[in-house]
């Protein structure tokens, strides 16, 4: 550990001073500061409701379209659909003539009510964004409605004063509302996918060049491997933690710049109940499952002599993290469940899970000190074991090995 | 100080490589361990740095355990590199810190040896940017940072051009001449004869030889004559010399006979029978081998 410091020192400005780096950070600012201003910005493009105007409860709007055709066979339901159809619709006599008009283009959508008033819309292509037949739907059922209201009796205002009559509540939660802690929790959540995922691939690739480019004999004879690892993966971290912590900043200051335009609910769900212990639960949880991760990805890393095998080298744990990722999104959903408490508590999807669940409801102390003292164990393992694997790595190039027969090898007595 | 190597075995799964390896070097004399590729040179070497650890033997360095993280020891490895997307300074001072100096002594050796090969231009350029040829020199100033007590250097020689050559020889020349150790394993005999005082040949992971440069020559040049004819004929004077003397062990060597007289009694002999004979000679006295001929013998008896 005696280099740890000049391993560190080089490795972090390396890192920092990169220019490929640089420019990711810059982007990912300006990406932080316009995200957070989007509400800003659609507010600048909505037009104002105009004042002292009510807004009235009304029926759908009838469809007056010259584009569409109808079929009405019942005189009934002819007359009761008036209000949606318009004054002048386009009426067919069947639903052949119909169908005919629609494949010669002469209109672009039919219906063909009955005397229930059910219908059936006919296209010739449908868009993706098509809205008329749902209106129509909903135009008929209102009407529908007016018509048993009437018959038993009733004003459609009796109706209304009915449908609004509700129970006052109040919610007392003693816990968390997962509602509140959602959205700040799954960001959080990508902050950790993105980051992992960055300086993960960036350790792996380091150590990965540097035995393709053979430097790696010149340092293993100069310093010790625990020095090398440790020193580039603590840069590693450090880098992260400044590089994110500048886009978390970016955010937060262009959060607070804009924050009279954020509707009421997301200010809540953002800061609603965010608790010293749920962030203390995520910064441990993180940083640790973070440093673990790091350690996975440089191991990986010197197993490969080539950097072009690199990707197949770190697939396993790419694997094992998206793995982590699926966990936390079902836990986000089920964070009780025993598959979101198990996940939660093993190292490589605590990562995710813990802050997830922590977020959303109230996680057990037992449950907390067992993942976290497991996380620990796994730090202090996959550090060792990444030692050993980089410095069996310095010893083999070129033949592909098998990951169970790199462990085995590595941690032979004989490999210093 | 005295660096012994002994009894050193190393095996890759099955197959062993270094069959028992053994020899000395001492401050102040330049080694030579040669071999041809695939001897053990780097197995040797990379054992000596505990790049790998052997399988049985002792690196004893003054009578103790040699532990080379705790000594100044510059080292070249056979496969070089650095980092090629750093500048050149910065890499070569950190590589100085992490041989123990400090950051403004790591910067003074780094600057001092940038200097020395004539690279000083370079110093904050990315090594990629370079040529392969002062590339090498990067290289091969990494190894001499720090002022080592002991170099390193494993086919030292390998790729530089006759120029860059001469000047690496005169480096080596000035720390032997400062009482370092140095060792350096090379297949290219012609160099590690200019600069050598010891050498020892490996073969298939056996020392056929080690020790003293000079003394090994005049060991097997010994009762060797070099009889050069005139007129070039050699098939001609091989057949006199054999018929006139039946127990002489005569061999062509470039445009020379190389006569094994087995005593200087026949020496004498032979200068009186050629007096005699009257044969116009370019070149008659004492054969010593170069080393190439020793290699190729040694190599060859082993076959």
């Amino acid at each position: 550990m005696k280099h740890f410091a000049t391993v560190f020192n080089y490795e972090l400005k390396t890192q920092l001073t990169k220019k490929a780096g640089i420019v990711t950070m810059i982007v990912m600012i300006i990406i932080a500061l316009v995200g957070t201003s989007v509400p800003r910005i659609i507010a600048l493009f909505d037009k104002p409701a105009e004042p002292g105007t009510p807004t009235e409860i009304t029926a759908p709007a009838p469809e007056v379209d010259s584009a569409i055709g109808y079929v009405v066979t019942d005189e009934d339901a002819a007359r009761l659909l008036a209000p949606a159809i318009g004054e002048n619709p386009k009426l067919y006599d069947s639903r052949d003539a119909l169908v005919k008009a629609i494949e010669a283009e002469e209109v672009e959508l039919g219906f063909v009510i009955d005397q229930s008033l059910n219908y059936e819309a006919i296209f010739k292509d449908r868009s993706m964004y098509e809205e008329r037949d749902t209106h129509f739907g909903n135009a008929l059922t209102h009407i529908k409605k007016e018509q048993m209201i009437l018959s038993h009796g009733l004003t459609v205002d009796d109706f209304n004063a009915i449908e609004n009559q509700s129970a006052q509540g109040q919610v007392t939660i003693l816990g968390k509302n997962s509602g509140n802690n959602y959205l700040l929790s799954f960001v959080l959540m990508l902050v950790v996918y993105m980051v992992v995922l960055m300086y993960g691939n960036t350790v792996s690739s380091i150590i990965a060049r540097e035995k393709d480019s053979r430097t790696m004999e010149i340092l293993i004879t100069s310093t010790r491997p625990s020095s090398l690892i440790l020193g580039k993966v603590a840069a590693a971290g450090v880098a992260a933690v400044l590089q994110f912590g500048l886009v978390v900043l970016a955010a937060y200051i262009g959060f607070q710049m804009n924050k009279s335009t954020y509707p009421e609910i997301v200010i809540m769900m953002v800061s609603g109940s965010l608790s010293s212990s749920y962030l203390l639960t995520y910064l441990f949880f993180s940083f640790f499952g973070f440093i673990l991760y790091l350690f996975l990805y440089a191991a990986l890393g010197s197993t490969v002599s080539k950097m072009e095998d690199l990707g197949s080298a770190t697939a396993l744990v790419q694997f094992l993290f998206i793995f982590s990722y699926v966990m936390a999104s079902i836990a986000a959903q089920t964070p009780n469940s025993t598959l979101a408490v198990v996940a939660s508590v093993i190292p490589f999807s605590a990562i995710m899970v813990m802050p997830m669940r922590a977020g959303l409801v109230s996680v057990p102390w037992s449950q907390l000190i067992l993942a976290g003292g497991l996380m620990l164990v796994a730090v202090a393992f996959f550090a060792f074991l990444s030692i050993k694997i980089y410095r069996w790595g310095s010893l083999n190039y070129g033949n592909k090995t098998k990951l169970t027969r790199i462990v085995k090898e590595a941690l032979r007595p004989d490999i210093r | 100080m005295k660096l012994e190597v002994k009894d050193i075995k190393k095996s890759f799964g099955e197959k062993e490589i270094l069959h028992g390896v053994s020899f000395e070097v001492v401050s102040g004399r330049a080694m030579g361990f040669l071999g041809r590729n695939g001897a053990g040179k780097s197995t040797t070497i990379r054992c000596l740095m505990d790049v790998f650890r052997q399988d049985s033997g002792q690196f004893l360095l003054d009578g103790q355990p040699f532990r080379p993280w705790e000594m100044r020891i510059g080292y070249l490895p056979e496969e070089r590199g650095m980092y090629q997307k750093n500048d050149v300074l910065g890499q070569l001072t950190y590589f100085a810190m992490l041989r123990g100096a400090n950051r403004a002594d790591a910067a003074r050796t780094a600057h001092y040896w940038i200097d020395y090969f004539s690279l000083g231009d370079f110093k904050k350029k990315k090594l990629e940017t370079l040529s392969k040829g002062n590339q090498q020199k990067i290289q091969i100033a990494q190894s001499f940072l720090n002022e080592p007590d002991i170099l390193i250097l494993d086919e030292p020689f390998s790729g530089l051009d006759p120029v860059n050559a001469q000047v690496f020889k005169d480096t080596i020349a000035q720390f032997v001449k400062e009482g370092k150790l140095v060792i350096f394993s090379s297949h290219q005999m012609s160099y590690v004869e200019e600069v050598c005082d010891d050498v020892t040949l490996i073969h298939e992971g056996n020392i056929l030889l080690t020790g003293d440069l000079k003394q090994i020559k005049q060991a097997e040049g010994r009762d060797k004559l070099l009889i050069t004819p005139m007129n070039g004929e050699l098939g001609a004077l091989q057949d006199k010399l054999t018929a006139a003397f039946p127990t002489l062990v005569i061999t062509q060597d470039r445009g020379s006979l190389i006569v094994d007289t087995q005593g200087k009694a026949m020496q004498a002999e032979l200068l009186s029978w050629f007096a005699q004979d009257g044969t116009a000679l370019r070149r008659f006295g004492l054969y010593e081998p170069s080393l190439a001929d020793i290699f190729i013998q040694k190599v060859g008896e082993t076959a």
